[in-house]
Parts: structure tokens; C-alpha cells; sequence
């Protein structure tokens, strides 16, 4: 294995009681790729982010991010596909803790910082439940954010959000992942080409990779807009997109 | 009984856009002021009918000790040389350190009990088997043990409180949503840390409602602890009476109970109001 690699899925297979739902997958994340993963509901993208993150076990195979088997916490920042903020605290006190676990100063300042890094002014003294449930998904993503980890693990993170934040959020996206390995899941071949520079479309339940395109674009010195009008995307935004509608069709 | 049938408060608002809750809260004072008056007609009725004061002292009796217990009169003081906010002073204070000490006890316990699973074995029947016995039960044990000052009685109290918390902090414990006990352990938290900032601040609700049951046991658990050696106090105040049949001091005793109970009650419920106010939306 090449210490290169900062995900590598070798035969991995994973069963809740008799369902299968994710597997066999061979899978290798060289460090620094954006790969985003595509696939109908419930063929098991959740269930695989799981697997990276050290939430689950394989049930046969070997799951090892930067060699070794992965801890939850250790390395990997995770969006849940739900914002799971903790009531109990102030939407500024989520993000706080998790400076704290990381050993970092926690003060206002900091916390003001990385809500608005997501677009969020003013509620860090607000109850999670009194901001909306886009505002508290950003929440989730700064909390994520709050610490430089290696690896960034997002499972729907823009699912809830208005188109024009979330496009503000994929640009801020592709600029805080230059330096990391990044695994995205989302349901918009759009936003897959857009993001990825790898995506992998995976079969329905149980998940297995039917498609894996690396998405040669430039990513520097181009607007979103030019990027998008580039033939280029559109061509590979259209082979995702059949990719996708294909493996669908097959359960349906 | 006009009275009754007519709801005075709610065709006594003028204003339509008023919300709904203003009226029905006056309704609910309003009734309940009438089922004060109703039960003190009836108290006043039944003295009159019985004419046995020992037996049913009348109200007025009841009010004059309170004046005669709360003040120095012919050289003497209150009741058996207190006041009666000396004896309820007392009593409370006794309630007081049991609770803290019973609530302090019980959530370490419960804490325990809900995280390490093979204490929660040993430990859940003897716990249950304590809550089963009636204070009164175990307080012989600790007369023997401790003698008939403060120490049994405190003993008693903080006995009888530490279950209720004991047994709610645990439950709750063990239910922490797996969703954010995994994110704060996606966020880097180690095992005690997510019990203190998961699995605690969840379970809060839950255990103010267990504190709430415990300071319930340690009030109901005062007379009983004042049984022996307890004057000053309330509830040997309470024995005291009974001894020489003074019916209306046993009904004051039992006013002064049960008032600063509620009140004791209401201070609780607006602290627990206050302090979780994530209360129903985790
Ligand atoms: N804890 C669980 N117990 C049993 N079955 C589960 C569990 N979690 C997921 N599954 C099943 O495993 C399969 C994959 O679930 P998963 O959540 O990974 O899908 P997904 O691709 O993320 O779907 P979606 O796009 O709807 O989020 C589904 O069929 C689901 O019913
Ligand atoms: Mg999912």
C-alpha cells in the first residue's frame, strides 16, 4: 500500500443482519483527490462514509485510511447527512467544542470566524433550534470545518440549502479541500462534476462502483460559471448523468 | 351554585386578538381560588357540626396558634420554646442537606450505573430493593447505628432521596441518541468526554424530574425522621401535638408542610425551566 493513499477500501462488503448494503468494493483515494459519490437512495453511500469514518466495521474486507484502520475523530472531519447539533449548546458552543476536543482556542472570535466561513452572521448566541434547518446543516459543516483534518467526509451536506448559498458553499468547498483529501456524497450530478475530481457512481443496494471517471477540469483561474460552460463539463456531466439514470432504472 | 357553572373568566375578555392562554389561565386561577373557598366552607361546617375540636379543630383555632406559636406569649416562646418558622427552619434545612446529599450520591451512582454495565447489575437490585422500603423502615436501623441526634436523621433523608435520582440517571443515561454521540465522537471526544458533554446534558431533563422525586421522598421523609428527638422540627412539632391532642397545632404542622412543599415544588420547576431550556428538542 502506498503511504500516498489516504482511503484504501480493499473487498470491503457490509451487512445489517441479512441485508447487504454496501459491497464487494475496491476502492483507492490517493491523498489530495475529490471524490464524490453518486448513487439512487439507499444503495448504501451513508453506509460506506461510515465505513471510512470508522463508524462501522467492514463486514468482510479491510477499510484503512492513511494505513491504518480508522478511528471515528481521529484525522477525519464528518458531516453527518443530519445536522445531529447538540441542543444543550448555543449554535457558537457546537462549533466551540470542537476546538476544544482539538486543543484549540475556542474564543468568540474564533467561533464568529468559522460561521461565517458557511454564511452565518449573528447566531452564535441563538438555541439550535431557533435557526433554520439549512442554517443549522451550515452549522454542522463549520463544526466539520473547525479543525485542519487531513481527511473530510460529507454526506449531503448542501442537500437542504437554497441553490445560491449552496453554490456559495460549493465555491468554498472546492477552496478549503486544495489541501485535503476530500469524499462527498450527493444525489446532483451537477454538483458531482462541479466538485469532484473523481466521481464514482455506485450500483443500487447492494453498492458497488459501476462507474469511476475522473474529472479532468481545470480547477484554478476559473469562475464557477466558466467552469460550467466549458464543453468539457457538459460532456462529462451528461456520461455521469446516464451512468446514473441507467443504474436506477435497473431496480425500478 | 350559580357559581359554579358560570366560568367568570373567560366571558370576561373583551379583547379578540388577546391569545387564547390569557383566559384559560385566569380560568384556572379563578377555579381554583373557588375550590380553596369551597374546602374551607366545608372545613368550617364540619367543625361547626362536630363540635369536637380535638377532633376537627376550626379554622380559627388553627389560625390563633399560628399566631400564638409564631410569637413569645406568656414568657413563652412558640411551640415547645421555637418558632414555628424556627421548627419549619429546621426541618427544611435537614431536607436540604439530605437532598443534596441524596441527589449528589444518586447521580454519581446513576452515572455509574449507566456507563459501566456490570456495576449496573450488582448495584440496580439493591437500589430497587432500598426504594421498595418505606423510610420509616430503615430508620430503627439507623437509631441503633447513629444515636438520636442530627446524623440519623440526615441519613434517613439522604437515603431516601438518593434512589429516585439513582434510578432516572441511569434510565437516561443509558438512552444517549446514538446520532450525537457519534458526532462528538466524529468531533474527536473521548469516552468520559462524551458522557459529559453528550450523554449528561441529555440526560438532565430526566434527572431534575428524579431530583424533584427525590426532594418529594426527603419532604415525606422529614415527619418520619422527627419521630424521635425532633424538636425543633416541624414534624416533632407535629408529634409533639398529637401527644397532648393538640389537634389544631398537628393541622398548622401539616399547613406549613404542605405549603412550603408546593412552593419548594414551584422553585424547582422554574429552575429546571431555566437551566434546560433544550428540554423536548433533543
Ligand atoms: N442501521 C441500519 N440497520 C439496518 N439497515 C440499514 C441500517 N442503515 C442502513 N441500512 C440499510 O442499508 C442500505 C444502505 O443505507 P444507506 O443509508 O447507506 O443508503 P444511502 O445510499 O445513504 O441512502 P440515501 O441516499 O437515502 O441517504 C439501505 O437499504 C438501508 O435500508
Ligand atoms: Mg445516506
Amino acid at each position: 500500500m502506498s503511504s500516498a493513499d489516504a482511503i484504501k477500501l480493499a473487498d470491503v462488503e457490509h451487512r445489517y443482519g441479512d441485508v447487504t448494503a454496501v459491497g464487494p468494493v475496491d476502492l483507492t483515494v490517493p491523498s489530495g483527490e475529490f471524490l464524490v459519490l453518486v448513487g439512487a437512495s439507499g444503495c448504501g453511500k451513508s453506509t460506506l462514509l461510515r465505513l471510512i469514518a470508522g463508524f462501522e466495521e467492514p463486514t468482510f474486507g479491510t477499510v484503512h485510511t492513511s494505513g491504518s484502520p480508522p478511528v471515528p475523530g481521529r484525522g477525519a472531519g464528518l458531516v453527518f447527512q443530519q445536522p445531529r447539533l447538540f441542543p444543550w449548546r448555543s449554535v457558537g458552543g457546537n462549533i466551540a467544542l470542537a476546538l476544544k476536543y482539538a486543543g484549540q482556542s475556542a474564543s468568540t472570535a474564533d467561533v464568529e470566524l468559522l460561521l461565517e466561513r458557511v454564511g452565518l452572521h449573528d447566531v452564535a448566541r441563538r438555541r439550535t433550534w431557533q435557526i433554520s434547518g439549512g442554517q443549522q446543516q451550515r452549522v454542522a459543516i463549520a463544526r466539520a470545518l473547525a479543525v485542519d483534518n487531513p481527511l473530510l467526509l460529507l454526506d449531503e451536506p448542501f442537500a437542504a440549502l437554497d441553490a445560491l448559498t449552496r453554490e456559495r458553499l460549493q465555491e468554498d468547498l472546492r477552496t478549503v479541500s486544495a489541501t485535503r483529501t476530500c469524499v462527498f456524497v450527493t444525489h446532483s450530478v451537477d454538483e458531482a462534476v462541479f466538485l469532484g475530481s473523481r466521481v464514482v457512481v455506485l450500483t443500487p443496494r447492494p453498492g458497488r462502483v459501476a462507474l469511476d471517471l475522473p474529472i479532468d477540469l481545470p480547477r484554478t483561474g476559473i469562475t464557477p460559471d466558466e467552469l460550467r460552460g466549458l464543453p468539457e463539463f457538459a460532456a462529462l456531466r451528461a456520461e455521469v448523468g446516464a451512468a446514473v439514470r441507467s443504474r436506477t432504472e435497473v431496480t425500478a | 351554585m350559580t357559581i359554579l357553572s358560570a366560568p367568570p373568566a373567560l366571558s370576561a375578555d373583551p379583547s379578540p386578538r388577546r391569545s387564547a392562554a390569557a383566559p384559560k389561565k385566569r380560568r384556572r386561577i379563578a377555579l381554583r381560588l373557588l375550590a380553596l373557598v369551597v374546602l374551607y366552607g366545608l372545613w368550617e361546617l364540619a367543625a361547626r357540626t362536630t363540635r369536637n375540636p380535638t377532633f376537627i379543630p376550626s379554622p380559627g383555632a388553627v389560625w390563633h396558634q399560628l399566631i400564638q406559636t409564631s410569637t413569645t406569649h406568656d414568657g413563652v416562646r412558640g411551640y415547645s420554646g421555637s418558632l414555628l418558622i424556627e421548627h419549619l427552619g429546621i426541618s427544611l434545612r435537614r431536607i436540604l442537606i439530605g437532598s443534596v446529599i441524596g441527589v449528589a450520591g444518586g447521580l454519581v451512582l446513576g452515572v455509574l450505573m449507566g456507563v459501566i454495565s456490570w456495576l449496573r447489575v450488582v448495584t440496580e437490585p439493591v437500589v430497587t430493593f432500598v426504594r421498595a422500603l418505606p423510610p420509616l423502615a430503615y430508620f430503627s436501623l439507623f437509631i441503633i447505628w447513629f444515636g438520636i441526634d442530627e446524623t440519623p436523621k440526615l441519613w434517613l433523608l439522604s437515603i431516601a432521596a438518593l434512589p429516585p435520582v439513582a434510578v432516572a440517571t441511569a434510565a437516561a443515561v443509558q438512552g444517549a441518541p446514538t446520532g450525537l454521540v457519534e458526532a462528538a465522537r466524529a468531533l474527536g471526544a473521548g469516552r468520559w468526554e462524551v458522557v459529559r458533554d453528550v450523554t449528561l446534558p441529555n440526560a438532565l431533563p430526566e434527572i431534575f424530574t428524579g431530583v424533584r422525586l427525590a426532594v418529594g421522598m426527603a419532604y415525606s421523609s422529614v415527619v418520619a425522621a422527627e419521630t424521635i428527638n425532633g424538636v425543633p422540627g416541624i414534624g416533632g412539632m407535629v408529634r409533639d401535638a398529637q401527644r397532648y391532642s393538640q389537634t389544631d397545632v398537628v393541622v398548622l404542622g401539616l399547613f406549613a408542610i404542605g405549603l412550603s412543599g408546593l412552593l419548594i415544588d414551584a422553585l424547582l420547576r422554574t429552575a429546571e425551566n431555566r437551566l434546560i431550556p433544550w428540554r423536548g428538542r433533543a
